[in-house]
């Protein structure tokens, strides 16, 4: 409950924070109740859903886990070391970030296509058009966000703690496992949430690298596309409807039981 | 032959613009070692270097007769402490203090569940085991962090401004504490400070560093009356510090300051080592509480001088008196029933001596 009276300064503050509010709430909810039911509950049982379901899971979690096995070194030796060239690398690795992930895919369709292809081909590892396209192409754009992430839960930590961990017998391995992951734990699950988040959700990088092929590289995201492409509206409202939700429940999940809101 | 527990030789560590150069000590297993200096002198650096936490650029060290410098501090087993604690927030006080067992697989072992209960019993955190950090006080903090470091009984504790961040009850505590460690535990100890009381009351040798470098090494008594540069004598407040020359007369040696005032005889104790003083530009170095205060009135006599009182500040344990005499400033501290007694106020003149066993002369 608000005691304090409320100046002007932090009036118009509040005024746009609930006029923001007011606008999501408005927008989730015009997703929500546009939809019919029936074609919600039909959509759900369709098989074509239950597939874009299952493989969105899979692809983006197993994104979310190479993101993680490459952001935390990535982090961890941005966070504590200079060296020379440190400013160019550390942008070299926003770049998913900034870039549309339309132009994400396009680089990833060369770099995998004409560039590495036929070595890649060789070894039985075809990535353009191909279910591991999409892994790829969700790990590309979660993991500079993980990276950050980890970078900032890196930095919050004091050197010192592991510096006396080091003293207590602990060897570096030891240190990081011990103190460093644990300190870290809070930005650690945030990061690995935006990643998940974010692979979740990919479209673009996906359509250019994996393409967008019904029953093989369709994830949530390709499924409404795809619909929205034949004018299946129902069918593109209500898996909207459901990675709107999942989003919610993830995020709400992560802060309560995390106990940290989610920062980038 | 007692065997150095610690040797450091030439040490030279160089952190960005900052260097320590060439930093030599040793120190016995009965020691209380005490490295002071301002802040960024460098001695954090030199405790981390000692730890291994740093890499040398030079120089050795030696534990125990055995080369360290290469090891990595995992494998040197010192104990280490820095000032604010740096509880592992994570972790119970119990967890706390038994980390230093569990990297060595010893969280289990029995000698270490007693050793743990005997050190918190001696530190007064029994009650507090169960306990995360952020419950704790400042005092309590420092004292779970103490009994981490010394769970496993290592040779040397090294313990970085341990008492700076602590409230003055506590760290007379805390102070209580240290020595009872050094004495009882037999673990020698090294303790970086910007505070010479805590050198005075702790220390058995002191180190003192000025921009990376030794400025001045040996007992903190000998230190504190006789510094061997300005710098040290500034830094340990020395609160007159006179400009003069020696000059000699009738076969001894005096202070001369301003024309008019003559110091002496001075004892050989008190002229600067390898140097011969005659007629070179020096600085005397007197202690406020060596410079006896009395009325005008009183006969000159030898050592004395006259001066007008400029300032008063009266302190709960003694009083600063602040006197202009001879184109210098002097400063006399004075018991509150000395001063009392004298019933003097600001702007009367009086006469100040000094026993010449209290001059100290040090290089300009």
């Amino acid at each position: 409950m608000l005691t304090t009276r409320i100046n002007i300064f932090q009036g118009v503050f509040w005024l746009i924070f609930i006029l923001i509010t007011i606008f999501l709430v408005v927008l989730v909810g015009g997703l929500l109740f546009y939809g019919k039911w029936a074609a919600f509950v039909s959509v759900i049982h369709h098989p074509e859903f239950h597939f874009a379901v299952v493989f969105t899971l899979w692809t983006s979690l197993l994104a979310t886990a190479l993101a993680a096995v490459v952001a935390v070194p990535c982090g961890f030796i941005l966070s504590r070391y200079s060296f020379p060239g440190k400013v160019l690398i550390d942008t070299l690795m926003d770049i998913p970030i900034v870039l549309p992930p339309l132009v994400s895919g396009i680089a990833l369709l060369i770099l995998f296509g004409p560039v590495l292809g036929d070595a890649l081909a060789r070894l039985g590892m075809d990535i353009v058009f191909s279910t591991r396209g999409v892994v790829v192409a969700q790990w590309f754009i979660a993991t500079p966000f993980a990276i950050r992430t980890f970078k900032q839960a890196f930095d919050s930590i004091d050197p010192r703690m592991e510096n006396v961990a080091r003293t207590l017998g602990y060897s570096p391995a030891g240190v990081f496992v011990r103190v460093t992951v644990p300190l870290a734990k809070g930005g650690i699950l945030g990061g690995l949430t935006m990643a998940w988040a974010r692979a979740l959700g990919e479209f673009g990088a996906t359509a250019m690298l994996a393409g967008i092929t019904r029953l093989k590289t369709e994830t949530l995201s390709v499924a409404i596309f795809l619909n929205m492409s034949i004018g299946d509206i129902q069918f593109a409202m209500a898996t909207a409807v459901i990675m709107l939700l999942v989003a919610l429940l993830l995020m709400i999940a992560f802060k309560v039981f995390a106990g940290t809101g989610v920062r980038l | 032959m007692n065997q150095d527990l610690l040797e450091a030789c030439a040490l030279t560590v160089n952190v960005g613009k900052f260097s320590l150069k060439n930093i030599g000590f040793s120190m016995g297993p009965d020691d209380y070692v005490v490295i002071l200096g301002p802040t960024g002198c460098g001695k954090t650096v030199l405790l981390e270097s000692i730890a291994g936490l740093r890499l040398l650029n030079g120089g050795a060290l030696f534990l125990s007769g055995k080369e360290i410098t290469h090891l990595p501090p995992e494998r040197r087993r010192l104990g280490f402490a820095y000032q604010d604690s740096l509880l592992y927030p994570f972790l119970t006080v119990q967890e706390n203090i038994l980390f230093g067992a569990r990297a060595r697989g010893l969280k289990e072992a029995p000698e270490m569940r007693r050793r743990m209960a005997y050190l918190a019993e001696t530190m007064n955190i029994t009650h507090l085991l169960g306990r995360y950090p952020r419950f704790l006080s400042g005092g309590e903090r420092q004292r779970v962090s103490l009994a981490r470091a010394i769970l496993t009984k290592p040779p040397l504790l090294l313990l970085d401004e341990p008492l700076s961040s602590l409230d003055r009850q506590t760290r007379h505590a805390t102070q209580e504490l240290l020595r009872e460690i050094h004495l009882a535990e037999g673990i020698g100890i090294i303790h970086v400070t910007h505070d010479f009381s805590e050198a005075l009351q702790l220390g058995s040798h002191m180190l003192m560093l000025h921009n990376g470098q030794v400025e001045q090494a040996g007992k903190p008594r000998d230190i504190f009356f006789h510094p061997a540069t300005e710098f040290a004598a500034k830094f340990l407040h020395g609160e007159n510090l006179i400009p003069g020359k020696v000059v000699g007369r009738e076969g001894k040696l005096w202070f001369e300051h301003g024309g008019d005032i003559l110091l002496g005889p001075l004892p050989e104790c008190c002229l600067p080592k390898g140097l011969s003083p005659a007629g070179n530009s020096l600085t005397m170095f007197i202690r406020a509480g060596s410079i006896r205060l009395s009325r005008a009135g009183e006969a000159p006599a030898a050592n004395s001088w006259s001066a007008l009182i400029s300032d008063v500040i009266i302190n709960s344990t003694h009083v600063d008196v602040y006197c202009h005499g001879n184109g210098s400033s002097w400063q006399s501290s004075l018991s509150l029933a000395e001063w009392q007694g004298l019933d003097l106020s600001r702007g009367e003149r009086v006469r100040l001596s000094v026993d010449p066993e209290y001059l100290h002369v040090i290089p300009q």
